[in-house]
């Protein structure tokens, strides 16, 4: 279509083009003819006018002469003979008093007698003659003595011719050059010139350089063209003019220079006036004007054509930009096609992945109610079915929550419920939610927080939490095994005002980092990535895009990413938050003394600072070794610390090292507080053994340092904390365990230990027995008691043990045995012990009971 | 071969002993381990020296381990073998279950040898 038009338009262009040329071209082509007739034209009046001024002047002056001598004739008495001496004295007196030069009668046989004057003879005597003797005046030119040329003119005299006196006429000459002096025959002002010839083309008076003795001849010789016919044909013609007595005009060229001819008769002679004027003065004007004309129509011509260029052009513009409105209005349409057809595959990929990932779930939900109501009366076994079913109801629900809060974003409903809101306590919250992952990946998580003064904000709780753990999540999700997660916060001013705070939240983790591809699509709804790596990764792909829009379009912060392949993670969320408008607790507490550890510089400046704000000074250090050191100088002079903070993962000497040592050196007076970022309950009995009084956990908010000091301010049995206890938690009890084949032992240790429960091995009887003996009051809070065993069976054993002279000799001993018929049931609760277990050993069986009999 | 195979082959429960360790790695580390373990010897010492409450113990342990790693089919011949001994009954059919005792043996041990080559390398 565009190269139609544009076809159409350059060819219509040209066309016009061709047309106004043409069109110009002819017009000019007829002007400038049409200027070469009116040369022409104007070149005849001219030179007719001209020719007959002369005509009319050499009428004029040789009438005059002729006067004179008419009037010399007159004084001629009709009586008196020409001879007469008197007569002829009379006469010549009279003709010089009249300029004659000459004077003499002419005889009607062409005789010459002279009166005064050379003697004259006449060029062409017959014509003279013939008209003298029919009493007509003429004019001849006749030559003198010495050959000069003279104008003749003669008047008939009234004598009867006699024998002896034959006069005809009276004859009078003057000089040529009263001619042609006369009449300007010479070339004037205008370069026109005269030549004046007979009828025979011999020249009578001669001019502008003309030296042949024949007008023809020169013709002949010098003209180059006549108006398109040659010489002689001009000269026929002139010829016929000249016998018919006509005017004749003509144009012709000689020595490259064209001229006008005009030819007309003499009058009182037999003579041809010749006139020429040369085309050049008259041409220049008119060829000016020619030009001028042709100057003007080429101008018109292209003013016209650059007109119709201009309309073209800017037609063409007009219709080029149309097209191009055309093709963006198409290409928009198609873009917008592509968009919406890559959305409907998004969605549709994600139904399918969606689908996949409910099915998932529940089929587990499915078959597990299945395999509950087929063993409906096996409580161990629903019980472990519903503990996977409330597992998979949790995953699935969070697979719909995803898809909710998407379908609320998408429909423009997803409001935020604004309260206020405690950072620490949601810090804490996600914390404790996320530590169990993190365990489990063994991975190094560490949490910072720097100068957080606001810990009030107005904010909703829930979003907040959902991109903490979103974030944080993710990072789990994908960095590997034993690979580092990092989250920061940290406060400055907000540029909304003093009402405001900007608080930063940085989620960083080592783990497999996102392709630069995907990066883009990170926030779009339903993206995960499909790359082997990520296969297996469960989820929506709906998180990034919900946080994203929780952060920037709900809570109108920012949310940046930087990630490298194979390297890790970091999402940096900037929130200005409104400040909670009421007065946080007054925190205050003694003004203690106090040392924080930590090999992070910045938690501990941070903690120092917040320390000092609740009324503590505090020193810090960031190893073990310098610690101890500072104790105890600070012993020596007297001056002890009254509470130490010590990081459990210090490098070098650890925290819990670190506190034996103190302990060591100082006592059990000074509290030990281990900060920790993890549950703290595996290293709890460890920690407790090295004199760690308690526990803070990180992140260190002012109001978690000022909870967790104010115990302290009071008497020390205010009390310590204590970890939370979940269920049959049974992390840190520990067992002795009675088993005679390693391989038994190996497999109980294996899967007892997993559950946090400290193992001791007794190869016999004999051994538990000695253990037993040889450990601390309370050490061992449990036995598990093989029956079969070499030296001491499980049932002297238990006997023994329970007729020691120890306050814990009541301890609970459970069976654990190949014997599972009801009478070595009863033998072993015969024996004193409490419960019995059929091997092979069931793990949730063994803590269930132990659980029952610890409590 | 696979440790699922090996289960096949020794005609043991694998579903059991994955559901109750729930680590293959586990599972063959002590797969592995039941080579070394002494009790097998001990029985047979003890039954050829005719010391039937020692055999009973052997055996017990024996029928011990098996449960614990559900080898089934040794499990059944030397539970039967631990009743047979444990009333100190050493006749003939005590002598057939040894025997019967002994044959599983052997194949659970062949069938572990066979997956430690090829999975041991």
């Amino acid at each position: 279509m565009k190269n139609k038009t544009t076809r159409f338009l350059l060819t219509s262009l040209i066309g016009v083009a061709l047309l106004c040329v043409c069109v110009f071209g002819v017009f000019a082509v007829h002007m400038g003819n049409q200027s070469a007739v009116t040369i022409n034209q104007v070149g005849t009046l001219y030179m007719s006018s001209m020719s007959q001024q002369i005509s009319v002047h050499f009428e004029s002056i040789i009438g005059i002469q002729m006067e004179q001598l008419r009037a010399l004739v007159g004084t001629i008495p009709s009586d008196v003979i020409h001879s007469d001496k008197t007569l002829q004295q009379q006469l010549m007196a009279q003709a010089k008093a009249r300029d004659f030069e000459y004077l003499g009668f002419y005889g009607s046989d062409g005789s010459f007698e002279m009166l005064y004057g050379s003697q004259l003879t006449v060029t062409d005597p017959k014509p003279f003659l013939d008209s003298l003797n029919k009493n007509q005046e003429k004019v001849a030119i006749g030559t003198n003595a010495q050959g000069q040329k003279v104008v003749l003119l003669g008047v008939p005299s009234p004598h009867p011719p006699t024998p002896e006196h034959d006069c005809a006429a009276l004859v009078a000459g003057l000089p040529v050059t009263y001619i042609s002096d006369n009449l300007s025959l010479e070339e004037n002002s205008e370069r026109a010139y005269s030549f004046i010839i007979r009828r025979d083309g011999s020249f009578v008076i001669r001019s502008n350089n003309a030296y042949r003795n024949n007008y023809f001849e020169r013709v002949r010789v010098l003209y180059e063209d006549v108006n398109g016919i040659t010489a002689e044909e001009y000269l026929e013609e002139l010829n016929a003019a000249m016998v018919e007595g006509i005017d004749y005009s003509n144009e012709f060229t000689m020595g490259g220079e064209r001229y006008h001819l005009y030819c007309t008769h003499l009058p009182y002679s037999e003579w041809f006036l010749l006139t020429f004027l040369p085309y050049g003065s008259m041409d220049s004007i008119v060829t000016g004007f020619s030009h001028e004309w042709s100057s003007l129509t080429i101008l018109s011509g292209t003013i016209i054509l650059t007109a119709l260029l201009l309309v073209f052009y800017k037609y063409y513009g007009l219709t080029r930009k149309q097209l191009r409105e055309v093709e963006e209005a198409r290409q928009a349409a198609e873009a917008a096609r592509k968009e919406a057809e890559h959305a409907n595959r998004a969605k549709s990929e994600f139904l399918s992945n969606m689908s996949h990932d409910i099915r998932t779930p529940m089929n587990a939900i499915v078959g597990m109610t299945a395999i509950a109501t087929a063993n409906i009366d096996d409580t161990r076994q629903v019980q472990n079915c519903l503990k996977k079913i409330a597992l998979s109801s949790k995953h699935l629900l969070g697979l719909i929550n995803d898809v909710l809060d998407m379908s609320k974003i998408e429909s423009g409903k997803m409001t935020l419920n604004m309260d206020q809101v405690s950072l620490r306590e949601v810090t804490d919250g996600i914390v404790a939610i996320c530590q169990p992952q993190v365990k489990a990946k063994r991975q190094q998580f560490d949490v910072f927080i720097h100068d957080i003064s606001t810990e009030n904000v107005v904010c909703d709780s829930v979003r907040l939490n959902q991109v903490l753990l979103n974030l944080l999540s993710n990072a789990i999700k994908f960095t590997p095994e034993g690979g580092e997660i990092h989250m920061a916060l940290y406060e400055e001013p907000s540029p909304k005002g003093d009402d405001f705070v900007r608080i930063h939240i940085e989620v960083r983790d080592t783990g497999i980092g996102m392709s630069r591809d995907f990066q883009k699509h990170i926030f779009d709804s339903f993206a995960r990535e499909d790359s082997a790596r990520v296969h297996r990764t469960e989820g929506t792909g709906l998180g990034m895009a919900i946080t994203k829009y929780i952060v920037v379009d709900a809570m109108g912060g920012t949310i940046d990413m930087d990630s490298k392949q194979g390297e890790g993670t970091q999402f940096s969320v900037t929130l200005d938050l409104e400040k909670a408008q009421v007065m946080e607790e007054d925190m205050v507490l003694p003004n203690w003394n106090m040392l924080v550890v930590d090999d992070d510089r910045q938690l501990c400046e941070s903690t120092v600072a917040a320390l000092a704000s609740i009324g503590v000074s505090a020193e810090w250090t960031l190893d073990g070794e310098n610690a101890v050191a500072m104790v105890v100088k600070r012993h020596q002079r007297g001056d002890d610390y009254q509470i130490i903070l010590l990081d459990w993962k210090l490098p070098g000497m650890d925290g819990i090292a670190t506190a034996k040592q103190i302990r060591q050196k100082l006592g059990d007076k000074v509290p030990i507080l281990l900060i920790s970022a993890y549950d703290w309950g595996e290293i709890e009995a460890k920690a407790r053994e090295a004199g760690i009084t308690g526990f803070i956990s990180k992140p260190l908010f002012k109001s978690t340092l000022f909870n967790s000091l104010r115990q302290f301010a009071g008497p020390l049995e205010a009390g310590e904390q204590k970890p939370e206890q979940k269920g049959p938690d049974l992390r840190g009890r520990r067992v002795l365990v009675a088993e005679d084949n390693e391989l038994n032992w190996e497999i109980a240790s294996e899967l007892l230990s997993a559950e946090g429960l400290e193992l001791a091995w007794a190869e016999n009887g004999q051994t538990c027995v000695e253990m037993f003996e040889q450990s601390p009051v309370g050490y061992y809070e449990a036995i598990l008691m093989d029956i079969r065993m070499p030296v001491m069976g499980g049932y002297e054993a238990t006997q023994v043990i329970r007729t020691l002279e120890r306050p814990d000799r009541d301890l609970p001993i459970i069976a654990m045995t190949a014997d599972a018929f009801a009478e070595d049931v009863k033998r072993s609760l015969d024996c004193g012990m409490n419960a019995h277990i059929a091997k092979p050993i069931d793990v949730q069986e063994v803590l269930r009971l132990l659980d029952k009999y610890l409590k | 071969m696979t440790l699922k195979e090996c289960y096949a082959a020794l005609n043991g429960d694998y579903e059991e002993v994955m559901g109750r360790l729930r680590s293959e790695r586990l599972v063959q580390k002590f797969v592995l381990k039941f080579l070394e373990d002494g009790s097998f010897e001990l029985l047979c010492r003890s039954m050829e020296a005719g010391d039937l409450s020692e055999a009973f113990r052997a055996a017990h342990t024996i029928k011990g381990v098996c449960a614990n790693m559900a080898f089934s089919a040794l499990l059944d011949s030397s539970s039967q073998l631990t009743e047979r001994l444990r009333g100190g009954d050493g006749g003939a059919q005590t002598q057939e279950l040894f025997e019967r005792v002994k044959a599983d043996y052997a194949r659970t041990a062949q069938a572990i040898q066979a997956f430690r080559e090829e999975a041991g390398g």
